[in-house]
C-alpha cells in the first residue's frame, strides 16, 4: 500500500518541502530509498528500522521503497526520518489515518525518540508557504517552529506519540506534548552523530567583558566605539597583552539589539546552525573563529551546504584574532561578502547564496615577535620587518578596513591610575543613538560603513572650511580616492556620535588618526 | 650588470686579440676621461687598488680602455694591474674591461642618469675630506649639491636601525643642534638613528649628506625615498660610490661606512649594539684619524652595549657625548662657521597658528608623554580633541606616530632639547589666549 506524507529539508538557509512516498509491497524483503539522498539520509533506513521495532511496532518483512520528490533535488540530513517511519507504519497499515495532508519533521533515534534537527524554523516556514496548516516537529524545536505564523506546530517526543497523533486524525483535538526534560541519560540533541553541524569546533567562545574592565587604551576604545557605531571594519594592532582580545570581548555588550527583520534573519541562521533558538534572536551575533579554520568553514559549503562563519555573523560582528595567521585564501574569501553583504557558494550542480552582512573586527601583533614599538627597543625582528608584517593584510581587505588602531603596551602604573573608564552601558547607549541617526537618514536604513560613495558625499554636507581640511588631510596622507572616502566615512560616524548634522573639520581631524599605518611609515622613519 | 661585465660577452675579447690593433674602436674617441673612469668603476672586482695600479701603469682611463682593444689585451691588462709584483685582479676582470671597451655605450647609458653628477678624484669639486682617506673611491655619484660635502664642518651621526625612543630623540637633538651651527650632518640614510639625524638636520634648514649602500637607481631603504628628496631639496646631497644600477647587498654597507666617516671631521655613534654596523663606521673614523664620539646609555641596555664597550676599550681616543652644548663645544663647531640661513616660519610662529590645544599637546609630547592616555591626562582634554590636535601637529610635520605612541618630530624634536623647545612654546603663547596647561 502507498502512503504519501510531506516533510522538509534544508538547502543553505532555505527550507524545501519534500514529498515522501512510501510503498510497502510484496516480494523479497528489502528497503530502498531513491531520490538523490545523501549518506545521512541513506542511513535513515537503519534508524527507521530500529525506531519502528523499539517503539513496539513491526518493521514489515516486505519490499519497502521510499521515493523522495522532487527527484532531481539533492536531499541531505535526517529531518525526513520521522516522515519515512510513519509512512512505513501507514503503508503496512499498522496505523490508519485519514488522507489529510500530514507534515512531519524530525530525526529518529534507534529507541524511537524524535530528536531535534537544525533548521526547523526555515523548514516550517517553507511548509507554511505551501499552505500546510499543521506540522509535527521534535519537542526540542517547538519554540522556533512556533515563531512561524499561519501554521500550527505540534511537538512530539517519540515515534509512538507521532503515530498516536496521526491516528487521532490530528486536528480535532490537538495534543501538545511539552518538551521532554532531559534526564541526562539521552545524548544531547544535535549531537555529532546526528550530523548536526552545531557550532564548528574551530570557534573560540567569546567570554563577555565590560568596557569598565578595560583600563587605558583610550585610542582603541574610541576606535571601537566609532567602528561599532558606523559598522566600519576595524583592525587592532598591538603587542600581546595590550588588551586587543579584552576589547573584542566587550563587543557583544556594546551592540544594540537587532531590529525585527534582522532578528528574524538571525534566528533563521541560528536555527540552521543547530542552536534551536527559543525565541527571536535579538542579540547581534559575534563570531570569533580560530585562525586554523578552513575555507569552507569561513564561507559555507560542505556536503550539506551549511552556512559558514561569515553567515553566522550576519548582522553582527566577525572577529578575527591574529589576522595574518589566517590562510590567504580564507582571507581572500572575505572580499565578496565585505563588498556585497552576501556570499555565493557554488558546487557542481548546486549554488547557494548566503547572507553575510557582517562587520569585520580583526586583531594582530605589530610584528612576528610582537614587541615592535616597545620604547625599550626590545623588538627582535629585522628592521622594517614589522612593516612587512602589516603588509600581509592584503590590499582588498585593507581597503575594507576603515579604522586602524595601534595599541601601545600599557605600563603597569597606568593600570592603577588614569581616568575612570566608561562602562559598556554608557558607550553602548551612544552607539545605539548614532546608529538610529544613520538608519533614519540613509535610504536603505544602512550604517555609514555600508552606504554608497555618492550617498556618503551628500550626507557629509562639508562646508568650505571642512572641504579644504579634507583635501589637506588627503594630500598629507597621499590618499587615493578610496582612502579619502574612508576618511569621510569615519568622519561622518564621528559627527553622528557627536550629534552633528554636518561633518566639520574637527571630525575629519580625528578620523585621520585611524587610517592605515602603511601611509605613515615614510613619515615616521624620516623623523 | 646589464649583461655586460664579468659574465658578459667575454668571447669577443678573444676575437679582439686575434684581429687588427683596434677593433670597433669608433666609440672610444667619443668618450671623455670622466666617462672612461665611470665605465671602469662599474666593473665588479675592479676596486680602488686595481684601478689605481692600472692608472699608474697606463696613464689614464681612456688609455686603459684603448689597451683593452688591442691584441692580447687580457694579458696586458693583468700585467698592467700588477702592484708590487702582485696581481690586483685576474683574467675575468681583465676580460670584463675588454668587454666594456668594446661596447661602452649600453653601460654608459645606465650610468649617466639625469640629475646624478659624476665626480672623479681629478675634479676640483671632489670632497677634500675624502681625498685624505686611504684609497678614496676614484668616482662618486652625487645627487644634489656637491658643495654640501665640502662645508667647513661636517659631522657624521650613525647608530642602530632599531633604536629606542630615547635614541631617536637624542639623534634628532644632535642632528638639529649640529645643523643649526651651519655644519653638515653626514649619515647613511638607514632607518632608525640615521633617518632621525638626517630628518632633524633637514627640519632645521641645515645641509645633510646621505651616503648610500646601493646605487642611486636602487635607493635603499625605499621607505626613505621621501627623506632623500627632502635632503636634496634642502641643499644637501645623496652620495654613492656605486654605479646607479647597483643593488644593496651585505657587502656594500660596510664599504659605504668608510665614506660616512671619511666625509666627516668626526663620527658620533648614538646607539649601537655589540655588533652594530655603526661601530664599523667608528672604526673607520679612528683609522682615518677623525674624531669619534659615543653617546652613553644605561649599562644594561643592549642598544648601548657597543657604545659603552668602546668607551671602556679606547679611553682618550673615543670621547663621550655629555650633553648637546658640551658636544658642540667639543666638536669646536662654533669656530669659523657661519650658521645656515633659517627658512620658512619660526617654530613659535607655527605654534601660534596651530592654536591652544595643539600647542598644549605638542608641549606634552616634548615632555615625553607618548600615548593618548597620557596626553589626555596631561592636557585634561577629551580623547577626540587630542586626537584631532595630533593630526594637526602631524600635518605640520611636528609629530609622528608609531605603534600607538606619538613623538615630537621636525622642529619640535630638533630644536635643541626640551628646555629650548619648551621656551619656544611658551614664547608662542599670546597673552590674549589661554596657554598650555603647564604655562
Amino acid at each position: 500500500m502507498l502512503a504519501t506524507l510531506l516533510s522538509a529539508t534544508l538547502v543553505g538557509l532555505d527550507g524545501r518541502v519534500i514529498r515522501v512516498e512510501v510503498d510497502v509491497a510484496g516480494g523479497l524483503p528489502g528497503f530502498t530509498i531513491v531520490g538523490l539522498a545523501d549518506a545521512a539520509l541513506q542511513e535513515a533506513r537503519e534508524r527507521v528500522r530500529g525506531a519502528i521495532r523499539n517503539a513496539g511496532f513491526i518493521h514489515p518483512p516486505r519490499r519497502i521503497t521510499v521515493n523522495l520528490a522532487p527527484a532531481e533535488q539533492r536531499k541531505a540530513g535526517a529531518s525526513l526520518d520521522l516522515a519515512i517511519a510513519l509512512g512505513i507504519l501507514l503503508g503496512s497499515e499498522q496505523v490508519r489515518a485519514s488522507p489529510e495532508r500530514i507534515a512531519l519533521i524530525g530525526e529518529l533515534s534507534l529507541g524511537g525518540e524524535v530528536r531535534a534537527v537544525p533548521g526547523v524554523l526555515p523548514m516550517v516556514a517553507a511548509l507554511a508557504r505551501r499552505g500546510l496548516r499543521r506540522v509535527v516537529v521534535p519537542a526540542d524545536c517547538i519554540d522556533e517552529a512556533g515563531l512561524v505564523g499561519g501554521i500550527e506546530a505540534v511537538a512530539v517526543g517519540t515515534l509512538r506519540d507521532a503515530a498516536e497523533l496521526v491516528r487521532r486524525r490530528a486536528g480535532r483535538r490537538a495534543v501538545t506534548i511539552p518538551p521532554r526534560v532531559d534526564l541526562g541519560g539521552e545524548p544531547a540533541p544535535g549531537g555529532a552523530a546526528a550530523g548536526v553541524p552545531a557550532v564548528p569546533a574551530t570557534t573560540v567562545p567569546l567570554q563577555l567583558a565590560d568596557l569598565s574592565e578595560v583600563r587605558g587604551q583610550l585610542e582603541a576604545r574610541r576606535g571601537l566605539e566609532i567602528a561599532l557605531a558606523g559598522g566600519h571594519g576595524l583592525l587592532l594592532v598591538g603587542p600581546p597583552g595590550s588588551g586587543k582580545t579584552l576589547l573584542a570581548r566587550t563587543i557583544p555588550g556594546l551592540l544594540p539589539p537587532l531590529g525585527d527583520a534582522e532578528a528574524l534573519a538571525a534566528t533563521i541562521v541560528a536555527s540552521v546552525a543547530g542552536d534551536a533558538p527559543r525565541a527571536l534572536v535579538r542579540q547581534a551575533p559575534v563570531r570569533a573563529p580560530h585562525h586554523t579554520l578552513s575555507y569552507a568553514a569561513m564561507v559555507g559549503g560542505g556536503p550539506r551546504m551549511s552556512p559558514g562563519e561569515v553567515t553566522l555573523a550576519d548582522h553582527g560582528v566577525l572577529f578575527l584574532d591574529e589576522l595574518p595567521e589566517f590562510s590567504r585564501d580564507v582571507l581572500e574569501a572575505l572580499r565578496q561578502p565585505l563588498e556585497d553583504g552576501r556570499v555565493s557558494v557554488s558546487r557542481v550542480g548546486r549554488a547557494t547564496t548566503f547572507p553575510a552582512r557582517f562587520q569585520l573586527v580583526a586583531a594582530m601583533n605589530p610584528c612576528p615577535c610582537g614587541m615592535a614599538g616597545d620604547p625599550s627597543g626590545r623588538c627582535q625582528c629585522a628592521p622594517l620587518l614589522p612593516e612587512r608584517y602589516t603588509g600581509r593584510v592584503s590590499g582588498p581587505l585593507r581597503d575594507r578596513i576603515d579604522l586602524w588602531v595601534t595599541l601601545p603596551k600599557v605600563p603597569p602604573a597606568a593600570l592603577m591610575t588614569g581616568v575612570e573608564p566608561e562602562s559598556s552601558a554608557t558607550v553602548g547607549a551612544r552607539i545605539a543613538t548614532a546608529r538610529t541617526r544613520q538608519r533614519r537618514r540613509s535610504s536603505g536604513a544602512r550604517l555609514n560603513g555600508r552606504i554608497s560613495g555618492r550617498e556618503l558625499r551628500r550626507i557629509c554636507a562639508l562646508n568650505t572650511i571642512a572641504n579644504r581640511r579634507a583635501i589637506e588631510l588627503a594630500e598629507m596622507e597621499g590618499l587615493s580616492g578610496r582612502g579619502t572616502e574612508r576618511l569621510l566615512r569615519v568622519a561622518r560616524t564621528i559627527a553622528d556620535l557627536a550629534g552633528e548634522s554636518a561633518v566639520l573639520g574637527e571630525h575629519l581631524e580625528e578620523a585621520a588618526r585611524f587610517r592605515s599605518p602603511m601611509s605613515r611609515l615614510a613619515a615616521r622613519e624620516a623623523s | 650588470m646589464l649583461g655586460v661585465g664579468a659574465s658578459g660577452p667575454v668571447g669577443d675579447g678573444e676575437a679582439a686579440a686575434s684581429g687588427p690593433t683596434v677593433v670597433r674602436g669608433l666609440a672610444l674617441p667619443t668618450l671623455t676621461e670622466r666617462q672612461a673612469w665611470a665605465l671602469l668603476v662599474s666593473i665588479p672586482g675592479l676596486g680602488p687598488v686595481g684601478f689605481g695600479a692600472l692608472l699608474r701603469s697606463l696613464g689614464s682611463g681612456r688609455a686603459i680602455l684603448e689597451t683593452a682593444l688591442q691584441r692580447g689585451a687580457v694579458g696586458r691588462l693583468v700585467a698592467a694591474g700588477l702592484n708590487d709584483e702582485r696581481e690586483t685582479f685576474g683574467r675575468p676582470v681583465a676580460e670584463a674591461i675588454v668587454a666594456i671597451a668594446e661596447r661602452p655605450l649600453p653601460v654608459l647609458r645606465a650610468i649617466e642618469l639625469p640629475g646624478i653628477e659624476i665626480l672623479t678624484t681629478e675634479d676640483a669639486g671632489y670632497p677634500r675630506r675624502l681625498l685624505e682617506i686611504e684609497m678614496p673611491p676614484h668616482v662618486i655619484f652625487v645627487n644634489g649639491d656637491v658643495a654640501a660635502m665640502s662645508a667647513t664642518h661636517a659631522i657624521a651621526i650613525v647608530g642602530t636601525r632599531r633604536p629606542t625612543e630615547a635614541g631617536r630623540r637624542v639623534a634628532a637633538q644632535i642632528g638639529g643642534a649640529i645643523a643649526k651651527t651651519g655644519a653638515t650632518v653626514v649619515s647613511g640614510l638607514a632607518v632608525g638613528i640615521d633617518g632621525s639625524s638626517h630628518a632633524a638636520a633637514a627640519a632645521e634648514g641645515g645641509r645633510t649628506v646621505a651616503v648610500l649602500g646601493s646605487g642611486h637607481g636602487r635607493l635603499y631603504p625605499k621607505a626613505h625615498a621621501d627623506l632623500a628628496r627632502k635632503i636634496v631639496a634642502g641643499g644637501g646631497a645623496i652620495v654613492s660610490e656605486l654605479v646607479p644600477d647597483t643593488h644593496p647587498s651585505p657587502s656594500t654597507f660596510p664599504r659605504r661606512n668608510r665614506l660616512i666617516s671619511g666625509l666627516a671631521d668626526a663620527t658620533i655613534v648614538v646607539e649601537a649594539g655589540e655588533r652594530s654596523g655603526a661601530l664599523i663606521t667608528a672604526d673607520w673614523a679612528m683609522q682615518q684619524g677623525r674624531g669619534c664620539f659615543m653617546v652613553p646609555g644605561p649599562i644594561d641596555a643592549p642598544t648601548s652595549a657597543g657604545c659603552l664597550s668602546w668607551l671602556r676599550q679606547y679611553p682618550g681616543e673615543v670621547r663621550i657625548v655629555a650633553g648637546i652644548p658640551e658636544l658642540i663645544e667639543d666638536l669646536r663647531l662654533l669656530e669659523g662657521a657661519a650658521p645656515g640661513p633659517r627658512k620658512g616660519m619660526s617654530l613659535e610662529a607655527e605654534l601660534i597658528e596651530l592654536g591652544a590645544t595643539a600647542r598644549a599637546v605638542g608641549m606634552e609630547l616634548v615632555r615625553g608623554f607618548g600615548t593618548l592616555d597620557e596626553l589626555v591626562v596631561a592636557t585634561d582634554q577629551p580623547a577626540a580633541t587630542v586626537l584631532g590636535a595630533l593630526t594637526m601637529l602631524e600635518l605640520r610635520g611636528l609629530a609622528v606616530s608609531a605603534y600607538g605612541r606619538y613623538r615630537p618630530a621636525g622642529r619640535l624634536a630638533s630644536s635643541g632639547g626640551r628646555t629650548a623647545t619648551r621656551k619656544a612654546i611658551l614664547r608662542s603663547v599670546r597673552p590674549s589666549e589661554p596657554g598650555p596647561s603647564a604655562a
